[in-house]
């Protein structure tokens, strides 16, 4: 079973949403480490990686953020960050810190099991039976789980890398962000374009020669991303 | 607001520029005038007394003459010859007594001459006397000749000065006018700049309502100035306070509003997945509950909306939209099937705009055509040079035009609406379609379906630059 053994670090500092929150995921046959602030998490992750990562952005002391960015210093592990509001810098913040997906308070309980799981999907579809593309000196290996630039292996998180993967496997087509928040993030059409930017954006620092002027991740305006073969 | 409206009326409709050089022009033609009044009076005097003067002395040497010309033997027939050949002031007249003789000119008698002065003269005595004489002021001035009993008198006419008066008169009006006309354009001219700072004002001003919460006026190192600059950023710093108090108290209610909300929305969520475990009637409340929760987020959702909107904070997210792609997503999203979307460019109109805030619109205008409208009718799409509108059309009875405005506001319900029916809506969807439209730079009115068919059409107008990419010949 997929769920099985699967443990999720939450952060919350209201001890009554962080129990709701730890009965709803454990319906879902999680196990969930419970921590009230970022030092906490800090220190649970430490001791003992988690599947996937929960974070609420407002906390006292060391704040959501920098909790996320200590995390991916060390760990590709999946983060969910929960922030008050969708219009906000938050967002953006967030995803730049290293989040790879975003609630906003109040969310029902199918809804953040449905983006956990989506997530879980990803770090786990390592075993989809892919062949190795190569772009010039761009190599996406699906079946490895790795991406080599020249030959030396660059290192993504699980949605920068199914993002690459996406695209990699329809080079040249253009995907719009609506097609791409479906295939990697599990979004249908609403889902926040913003995840896509920040993503690409991030992708293109580690896999680009000049990020700024991109030779593999272009954006074709008004429609979407392509990779140019 | 309608203080600052009603005292508009009550001033006058000239600006204040016009008035400063009305006023300018008003002073120039006060001080031309009494100038001009003042050099006239002056002028006329000197002028009198200069005329008396020379027909006083050309009185005199023509009496000397006369005399000269004068023996025994002079009759009174001689006289015109003589008086001919005297030197005459222009509009001066002499009158002469040879023994009992008059000679007069024409139009004059002895009658007209001052008693006074003639009877000093017939007592030997010159004299001389500013007098009426034949309805005009004149100077009349007698000189006795006794060597042979005669006298001699010469009346002459003042008015003569009236003539160098007049030409003095138009001098001191034209130069009177041109000094109106100057001091009007020196008027205009200080007025402007007088009042450029208050440009400055203005467009600060319009800076400060345009968003730019921080705009301020540099002071002017001018005391005068510096007050209004003062006091204008003193005005500007507590409104800008005032609107950031606004938004941060709207954040706090925010996050005090999501905290139960999201405790309430998660054991409520927990409930559910055991729903079937409960009674009958535990499972009623619990509908109850989550169905009322439901609608209280919503609520809650909107409200903070609307006072981010108050509060200036919101913002806008703007992406490339396929404009056809997104429509059916946001028909699919209110489970809306078979709905006619009318779209002459194919599928491949590009716009720009804020998706989550026009999927709001576009599900706020699907929920009120399907609840006061009869169901959603249609969908279309047009565009021109600049911007793009997107139309639906109901069913229902259409909005009268009294009312068409109203619907936008907060809490309004049709009056064909009745009160609460089951689902309906807190009366905030429409207000937050007008806001979130205008956040864009659009419009959203209700007009009538141009097939003439019974019905509303509520139309969302939004600018786009000016190269609208469309897909073709792209990838």
């Amino acid at each position: 079973m997929m769920a099985m053994g699967t443990r999720i670090l939450t952060v919350e500092d209201d001890v009554r949403i962080r129990t709701a929150v730890r009965l709803a995921l454990e319906d879902e046959g999680w196990e969930v480490d419970e921590t009230a602030s970022g030092e906490e998490a800090l220190e649970a992750f430490g001791r003992a990686p988690s599947d996937v990562v929960l974070i609420d952005i407002m906390l006292p002391g060391v704040d959501g953020f920098e909790v996320c960015r200590a995390i991916r210093r060390t760990s590709a592990v999946p983060i969910v960050m929960v922030t008050a509001r969708a219009d906000t810098h938050d967002v953006v913040a967030g995803l730049e810190a290293g989040a790879d997906d975003y609630l906003t308070k109040p969310f029902a309980p199918k809804e953040l099991s449905a983006r956990i799981r989506a997530l879980l999907r990803r770090s786990r579809s390592t075993e989809a039976e892919s062949a190795t593309m190569q772009f010039e000196q761009l190599e996406i290996a699906p079946d490895e789980g790795a991406v080599r630039m020249g030959g030396i292996e660059v290192h993504l998180t699980r949605t920068e890398f199914q993002l690459l993967v996406e695209l990699g496997q329809q080079a040249g087509r253009v995907l719009s962000r609506e097609d791409l928040l479906e295939r990697v993030w599990g979004y249908d059409y609403f889902g926040d374009g913003r995840l896509v930017d920040v993503h690409i954006r991030r992708l293109r620092t580690k896999i680009e020669p000049d990020p700024a002027n991109p030779r593999f991740v272009v954006t074709i305006r008004g429609m979407g991303y392509k990779l140019q073969p | 607001m309608t203080d600052a409206l009603q005292h508009r009326d009550d001033r006058p409709a000239v600006g204040l520029r016009a008035r400063i050089s009305l006023l300018f022009a008003f002073g120039a033609l006060v001080v031309s005038v009494v100038l001009a009044g003042v050099t006239l009076v002056f002028a006329r005097g000197q002028l009198v007394e200069n005329r008396e003067e020379s027909a006083a002395v050309i009185a005199v040497s023509n009496a000397v003459r006369l005399n000269n010309q004068l023996t025994p033997d002079t009759t009174f027939e001689d006289l015109p010859t003589i008086i001919d050949s005297l030197t005459s002031l222009e509009g001066s007249q002499s009158l002469v007594r040879l023994r009992e003789e008059w000679l007069l000119p024409p139009e004059l008698g002895r009658g007209d001459l001052p008693g006074v002065l003639a009877a000093q003269v017939e007592a030997g005595e010159p004299g001389q006397l500013r007098a009426i004489v034949g309805g005009r002021p004149q100077v009349v001035i007698g000189l006795p000749l006794p060597a042979f009993d005669a006298a001699y008198f010469e009346i002459v006419d003042l008015e003569g000065v009236n003539d160098t008066l007049g030409s003095i008169r138009i001098i001191l009006l034209s130069t009177g006018a041109a000094t109106t006309l100057l001091g009007a354009a020196i008027g205009a001219w200080a007025s402007r700049r007088a009042l450029r700072p208050l440009r400055r004002v203005r467009s600060a001003a319009e800076a400060i309502a345009g968003g730019r919460l921080d705009t301020r006026l540099e002071r002017q190192a001018d005391p005068d100035l510096d007050a209004l600059a003062d006091s204008f950023n003193g005005m500007a710093a507590a409104l800008e306070a005032r609107i950031r108090r606004d938004a941060r108290f709207a954040s706090e209610v925010s996050h005090e509003l999501r905290s139960p909300l999201m405790t309430l929305t998660t054991s409520v969520g927990v409930l559910e997945a055991r729903r079937d475990q409960f009674s009958e009637r535990s499972r009623t409340a619990l509908d109850l509950l989550s169905q009322d929760l439901a609608r209280f987020s919503r609520l809650v959702e909107d409200l903070l909306e609307i006072s981010r909107f108050d509060a200036g904070a919101a913002s806008l997210e703007v992406t490339d939209l396929n404009l056809a792609d997104f429509i059916d997503a946001t028909l699919r999203a209110t489970h809306l099937v078979g709905v006619p979307v009318v779209d002459p460019f194919h599928g491949r109109l590009v716009i720009e705009a804020d998706k989550r805030r026009m999927a709001r619109v576009m599900s706020n205008l699907f929920v009120n055509a399907t609840r006061h409208g009869g169901g959603v009718a249609g969908v279309v799409i047009e565009a021109d040079a600049g911007t793009v509108r997107i139309a639906v059309e109901d069913d229902g009875p259409g909005v009268p035009a009294n009312e068409r405005n109203q619907v936008f506001d907060r809490f309004s319900r049709g009056a064909s609406a009745g009160r609460r029916g089951g689902d309906s809506g807190a009366g905030l969807g429409l207000s937050l379609v007008w806001e979130d439209v205008r956040l864009h730079g659009g419009r959203v009115w209700i007009e009538d379906r141009p097939s003439g068919a019974p019905g509303a059409r509520f139309v969302v107008e939004l600018p786009q630059p000016e190269s609208m990419d469309d897909e073709e010949g792209r990838g």
